[in-house]
């Protein structure tokens, strides 16, 4: 990493233009993917990352450069360029930083770094022995580990100086079942903000038993319905639909620009009254937790929705200024390739008053949604999708058979008006969010939820 | 990094070959809002990926920082990896070969920045220009660039090529009666000063306008056709079907198939890392191996299974050139270049016109997450029109279309003229289907 004094050097040649903040983010990353097939290491892919941006503004303006070139004679000609762009001029500035020292809310325990090889083809055996001991009808498993250490350090020309390492593991089981032609799939793959610690918590059989499961569930799906429906939305991963349907069209990045449907709305009623949501960037070793964000502001919990009101958006520095708000510590990025900008961390609806089985009641013809998958949203428009990868028909109020996956579609600034049920358990799930600023670990969350009309994407019609 | 060092010492520390593969990235991004440049972006990125085989093993590793001093942590990293790889899979780093080079057609003009301004500046205004309707300009950008690439092994192979992009991207958003509807258009431009920018604004705020007061429809079957640019979104997201990694492992949808009708015999998929008109073409894949011309499907049946030198020697033949990076930290992989379904005769309007009612989809979203590769089942959120007595009618937003592809493949009607090659190495025309089930209201 740079020292003090050059960053020092580095931030006043930049404020010595019309630039009115400067800000330089260094990065050095050891990513490690081990992928089995069948339990047998197939692969080891070892990524080390090593990078600088530099990042100016001049009011709502900015100016980025990066690379991994972090010698001075490479560094120069890009802060040079960066100065250039927005013209220089010799104010007499001199940056002074200040190392903002911290105790680390998101401690580790076993270091991956330190692990054998062997040891952790040993947690990739494991899923895979039980999930192929689940069923004679799995025929096939693959697993992946992932273990990344990020170590950041952002240093800016307010003088902040400060670093926070970013640990996180996540194991991913996808299993094949067979029955005659019938050939079907599942996976599971959570991860955590931790060491290989997590696997004590999380056992790689349970992981690789819940691939299994939802493989051989596959097995017997039928044709999924089609047309608006209620839908009963599972806990954990299920959040996504707050994730996709809200939660990306209150980040800065749509809503400074006028390009959210939720623009201007603050304050408002934006959901039904049982809809609270948070984005909680501090909770200790979560997926999408960290100690500070990417522009070196110390995380937070957000309370974005209270009893159906908006109160508050996921913003980051610049566009904070558009906004004529303050940050609230929701900078975020891939890596030093990316600018950073407003990104959720660990978004999920609140627990609510009704018990599983009340959502339920009263449905004739419906779908219960226990596992997704991923989605997308168009936020200046408000229309989402997200897929569901385990599907059963609710007929009469009772939960009948499988159904195989479909997208559940529909306009964000509508849906959360649908939900009439929350229930009580509360739980996350990990996944990996695209947007402006690349690809980052987000959890989603939620207790299981109950909408009441949704377009399910099916092929069966009535 | 001193390419040849480190590929001795390797040779030294036991490895039974060695290479080196970099991209040298350079990359300039101009954002334009609001009437003023909200962001520019510029960047010199370079990446190297190592791999070698010691004790019949394959080890991967990849590094920002290949100064000569990370030098016995990396190889000795390495060496620690390939001892823990239990799979018996033979692997390959291949011998230097000749080939006959080619070059895409494009030529790339570099405008100055002020060339850039003056453009996205004008187009801008010209957006707002177009229709009251037109609300924001939400971003006009350009983008420039230009990946070197250099592969070097112990078996004396010495590659260098580059690959130059510009593209100019743009988004608007119209509003009616509440509603808004976006509009977004991405174009390769080879020279700024000879890009029609009427034609893009055009095509770019009407498809915004377009798609005002689009309404769901009523779940059923309809016939449907896939516009160019979701039929090429829909035919990528399967096209590692083809892939002889995939069938070996037995988990493509494709396995057991080669030399059976899997298609509709109106469908030839061609993959061409070669094929001029394409943007990223190649004459050697990321291996080294040259790069050839191949058909996949050829009038329905399944003809080519596409390989790398890992997957080939697994199925007991030789590479087709298709061992790619899809990023440079990513190890080699068997990945189309260049694949296209061979286009028909007529163009879109002449489909419509024989379809007569139906639906036209021009976009789908969730690509990443409504299809199952294994079954090929998907269910997908879609916008586009319905077309009436061969026209036009009315825009369609919020509805999803849910099919399994190969079933979908066998029920094509008609195959349009309309392909366009543009970022992306997956290009096909609009497809004419007999139905499919849509979901709506």
């Amino acid at each position: 990493m740079l020292d003090k004094k050059q960053l020092e050097r580095y931030l006043s040649f930049c404020m010595n233009s019309e630039a009115d903040f400067a800000e330089i983010y260094e990065e050095l990353e050891n990513s490690e993917t081990i992928t089995a097939l069948n339990g047998k290491m197939e692969n080891v892919n070892n990524i080390l990352t090593k990078g600088i941006g530099v990042r100016l503004y001049k009011g709502l303006q900015s100016v980025y450069a990066y690379s991994n070139e972090t010698e001075e004679e490479a560094v120069m000609p890009l802060l040079e360029e960066l100065v250039d762009s927005f013209g220089k001029c010799d104010k007499g500035v001199s940056i002074r930083l200040e190392e903002v020292l911290y105790e680390n809310r998101h401690p580790v325990k076993i270091d991956f770094e330190q692990v054998a090889l062997e040891e952790k083809n040993e947690l990739l055996k494991r899923a895979n022995d039980a999930a192929f001991g689940t069923d004679e009808r799995i025929v096939k498993v693959q697993a992946g580990l992932l273990n990344v250490k990020q170590k950041v350090q952002i240093a800016n020309s307010n003088g902040r100086l400060i670093g926070d390492t970013r640990v996180r593991t996540r194991l991913t089981v996808e299993a094949f079942s067979q029955e005659g032609d019938n050939f079907q799939s599942g996976s599971d793959r959570p991860g955590a903000g931790k060491g290989l610690e997590f696997y004590e918590e999380m056992t790689p059989e349970e992981i690789g038993r819940e691939a299994a499961r939802v493989a051989l569930v596959n097995l017997q799906a039928k044709d999924c319905p089609s047309g608006k429906m209620p839908v009963v939305i599972d806990k954990a991963f299920g959040g996504v639909i707050f994730h996709e349907a809200c939660g990306h069209a209150l980040e800065a990045t749509s809503v400074s620009k006028n390009r959210s449907v939720f623009t201007g709305k603050l304050g408002q009623q934006i959901a039904s009254t049982c809809v609270s949501a948070v984005d909680d960037g501090t909770i200790p070793n979560a997926w999408g937790s960290q100690n500070i964000d990417d522009e070196g502001n110390f995380q937070k919990r957000r309370v974005l929705i209270e009893n159906g009101i908006l109160k508050s958006y996921m913003i980051d520095t610049l566009n904070g200024r558009r906004m004529g708000m303050e940050s609230t510590s929701s900078s975020r990025r891939q890596s030093y390739q990316y600018e950073p900008t407003s990104r959720m961390s660990n978004t999920f609806i609140l627990p609510g008053d009704s018990e599983f089985e009340e959502l339920f009641e009263g449905i004739e013809k419906g779908l219960y949604a226990k596992k997704m998958g991923g989605g997308s949203v168009n936020p200046q428009t408000g229309e989402f999708n997200f897929a569901v990868l385990e599907g059963y028909m609710i007929e009469n109020g009772k939960v009948t058979y499988p159904v195989k996956g479909a997208a559940l579609i529909g306009n964000g600034k509508d849906i959360l008006w649908n939900i009439d049920k929350v229930g009580k358990d509360l739980a996350r799930g990990q996944g990996m969010c695209g947007s402006l600023s690349g690809s980052i670990p987000t959890d989603v969350g939620q207790p299981a939820i109950r909408v009441t009309s949704i377009t399910v994407g099916g092929t069966a019609h009535d | 990094m001193t390419n040849q060092k480190w590929i001795a010492y390797a040779l030294e520390k036991g490895f039974e070959a060695f290479e080196i593969y970099q991209i040298l990235e350079k990359n300039k991004s101009v954002q334009w809002f609001a009437g003023e440049v909200d962001s520019f972006v510029t960047s010199r990125v370079l990446g190297t990926s190592l791999r070698g085989i010691y004790n019949g093993k394959m080890a991967n590793f990849s590094v920002e920082d290949p100064s000569d001093s990370n030098m016995e942590m990396v190889i000795s990293n390495m060496i620690t990896q390939a001892n823990a790889i239990t799979s018996d899979e033979e692997v390959v780093i291949r011998e230097p070969e000749d080939t006959v080079p080619v070059k895409s057609k494009r030529v790339w003009v570099r405008p100055s920045n002020e060339q850039i301004r003056d453009v996205m500046k004008t187009l801008e205004e010209k957006c707002y220009q177009y229709d009251p309707r037109i609300v924001q300009v939400s971003s006009v950008q350009w983008e420039e660039v230009k990946n070197v690439r250099k592969i070097e092994n112990s078996k004396g192979m010495q590659i260098e090529d580059e690959i130059t992009v510009q593209a100019l991207i743009a988004g608007v958003a119209a509003s009616e009666n509440g509603q808004v509807k976006t509009g977004f258009k991405v174009e390769m431009v080879e020279d700024l000063s000879q890009f029609d920018q009427d034609e893009f604004v055009e095509k770019l705020c009407s498809d915004a306008v377009k798609q005002l007061g689009a309404t769901s429809l009523p779940s059923g079957e309809y016939p449907v056709i896939l516009e160019r640019s979701a039929m090429t979104n829909l035919f990528a997201a399967f096209t590692g079907m083809f892939s002889g990694d995939l069938i070996s492992k037995g988990i493509s949808p494709l396995k057991d198939k080669l030399g059976q009708s899997v298609f509709s015999d109106k469908i030839t998929v061609i993959d061409d890392p070669r094929f001029a008109d394409a943007i990223n073409v190649v004459s050697y894949d990321d291996e080294g191996c040259p790069t050839r011309t191949k058909k996949l499907v050829e009038d329905g049946v399944f003809t080519t299974i596409l390989h790398d030198s890992k997957s080939a020697k697994k199925m007991g033949t030789e590479s087709t050139g298709n061992g790619f990076r899809p990023a440079y930290t990513s190890p080699v992989n068997v990945v189309p270049r260049n694949c296209y379904i061979v286009p028909g005769d007529k163009d879109l309007d002449g489909l419509c016109e024989s379809m007569g009612e139906g639906l036209v989809i021009t976009s789908m979203m969730g690509l990443h997450a409504g299809i199952d590769f294994v079954t090929t089942n998907f269910s997908l959120q879609c916008a586009g029109y319905w077309v009436k007595d061969g026209k036009r009618d009315h825009s369609v937003t919020l509805i999803t279309m849910a099919a399994n592809f190969l079933d979908l493949m066998k029920n094509v009607e008609e195959v349009g003229n309309d392909i366009k090659w543009s970022y992306g190495d997956i290009a096909c025309p609009s497809v004419r289907f007999t139905s499919c089930a849509i979901s709506g209201e």
